[in-house]
């Protein structure tokens, strides 16, 4: 097995020995199951929701914690003296957290239409493509945490506070409905809430706003390259 | 055949120069050891070595290779451990040797190293779990991975205790009875002293001597001391006269003759002529100790802090 792929399958059985995993996705499904047999059948707002507290939780809290400790342990530094880059480490990281998120998702989608009668997502291009682009522009801030933390427990600290605001912006605390107007305006427009909103259109079968799409790539692309640009290996 | 060769490099952390002017070569199979205090240069060149800092003038050639150019082609021939370097808390043993030897083209069995380190009971064991010397142990086995020419080894038994200490120089001339080229980085007088075959001693970024350890220790021009207990009262005149004697004085009991170069051998062959017998005789040897006093006017230990 070459070195990528070994690498890709050792990396996948650490995530799921990480507490932080479990965490993650026990977090967003404890908020389902407690607050969903209140939602009346049909309802996408509270699945949308879960969903955007999962992608939150590994984006600004795993994906930082994760690459920031690498960082901090020594291990990009002692790869960088193998054949194999840290490079590939830091793409084998950012996959498999994507993929944790798709999977963690994907179980709240199905608890949520097999158990609570939530309505099937209406278009599933559409919730795809919201969940590629919002996902990637909140990895981004989570790279962007990794690349400025001097050490995993300050990227972990820097994730948990800015995932708190975050989470209140983006409407996943309280309706958007009880926010200050001005709040709730600028909250539309933060990573979390633009997911949510963008992942709830598409379930719900609401006409696609791609005006949030184009936000969430720029979001992606500039704080992304931001961070690959700022980011150190030792 | 030198296995590494470099030659005035000079190494800057903003304007300040850590490694200045640095030249020598390593042979093939020998354990090469470079000694400092730490903040002498040593880690950074050796980085330079191995790819991993780039060095602000001079060259640098390892395995006939440019460590920053053919980086890549390097990294497949030499193997490398480092200072204040972990793994993954979660990670198993086996694991670790498992992914470690699929970097490689030509790797070493895992299975066989785990034996020969003394790791095969630790196999399912996670590396936060493991002792420092079973750590260190780990570190190197995955340095040997990939069936290296050339192995780094940067701080080894910093932090083991002296019977783990013990059991890792063992290991490491193992590394050299197969083939392997050592470049041991140390800060421990005693340790290069038991393993080196050759030491650079670093010193503020420059090579203040390069030699074995016992032409380093055998050139200090410093007196030796000699002391014993006499069981038969005699002359000091006997001992003051003979050649490499620089005094002698009586202390309670005892005799301490100070003296250079061969003396002892002449002081007690000179008492044992006069029918003195004596009794817990002691010649205090001069260490590396004594060298790097001697070569930079400067204690050792004062310069760690």
């Amino acid at each position: 097995m070459t070195g990528f792929s070994k690498l890709a399958k050792v990396e996948s059985k650490l995530l799921l020995r990480d507490p932080s995993a479990i965490f993650s996705m026990a977090v967003p499904l404890f908020i389902l199951v407690i607050f969903g047999s209140g939602t009346s059948p049909g309802d996408t707002a509270l699945p949308s929701l879960s969903m955007t507290i999962a992608v939150g939780l590994v984006g600004l809290y795993m994906v930082p914690t994760t690459l920031a400790t690498y960082r901090e342990r020594g291990i990009l530094r002692r790869l960088s003296t193998t054949p194999v880059s840290p490079g590939a480490l830091l793409s084998v990281q950012l996959i498999l957290q994507l993929v944790f998120a798709l999977l963690a998702s994907a179980v709240l989608v199905a608890v949520s239409v097999v158990i609570f009668q939530a309505a099937l997502p209406a278009r599933v291009v559409a919730m795809v493509t919201a969940f590629l682009l919002g996902t990637s522009a909140i990895f981004a801030v989570g790279l962007l945490i990794a690349a400025t933390a001097a050490s995993g427990r300050a990227a972990n600290g820097i994730g948990v506070l800015l995932y708190f605001p975050l989470a209140f912006l983006g409407g996943l605390m309280q309706p958007k409905e009880a926010m200050p107007e001005l709040l709730a305006t600028i909250g539309e427009f933060t990573p979390l809430g633009l997911f949510r909103q963008a992942i709830y259109d598409a379930w719900s079968g609401a006409a696609t706003q791609s005006l949030l799409l184009a936000i969430m790539a720029v979001y992606a692309l500039v704080i992304g390259l931001v961070a690959a640009r700022i980011f150190r290996w030792e | 055949m030198a296995v590494i060769e470099v030659n005035d490099l000079v190494k800057r952390y903003g304007r300040l120069p850590v490694v200045n002017e640095v030249s020598f070569s390593v042979e093939q199979g020998e354990i090469f050891g470079i000694l400092g205090p730490n903040g002498a240069g040593k880690t950074t060149t050796v980085e330079c070595a191995e790819g991993l800092r780039r060095p602000d003038s001079g060259s640098i050639k390892v395995l006939g290779l440019d460590p920053v150019r053919d980086r890549r082609e390097l990294s497949h021939q030499v193997g490398v451990q480092l200072q204040e370097s972990l793994l993954q808390e979660h990670i198993k043993v086996w694991e670790a040797l498992d992914l470690y030897a699929s970097f490689y083209r030509a790797p070493k069995d895992w299975r066989e190293l785990l034996e020969e380190w003394g790791l095969a009971d630790k196999r399912q064991a996670r590396f936060a779990t493991l002792s420092g010397g079973q750590k260190q142990r780990l570190f190197i086995a995955l340095a040997l991975v990939g069936d290296p020419k050339v192995a780094f080894l940067d701080e080894l038994t910093t932090g083991l205790d002296p019977a783990a200490r013990r059991i890792t120089w063992e290991l490491i001339k193992r590394i050299r009875a197969a083939g392997v080229t050592v470049v041991l980085v140390s800060h421990h007088m005693d340790e290069v002293e038991e393993l080196c075959d050759r030491v650079a001693v670093f010193d503020r970024g420059r090579i203040v001597a390069l030699d074995t350890p016992s032409s380093l220790i055998s050139a200090v021009d410093a007196d030796q001391h000699l002391r014993f207990r006499p069981l038969a009262p005699f002359d000091d005149a006997v001992l003051t006269g003979l050649p490499g004697v620089v005094s002698v004085t009586r202390s309670g009991n005892r005799v301490i003759v100070a003296g250079r170069g061969d003396f002892a051998t002449a002081v007690t062959s000179a008492l044992a002529r006069d029918h003195v017998p004596v009794a817990e005789l002691r010649v205090e040897q001069h260490t590396l100790d004594d060298a790097f006093l001697a070569l930079t006017g400067r204690t050792f230990d004062t310069q760690e802090t």
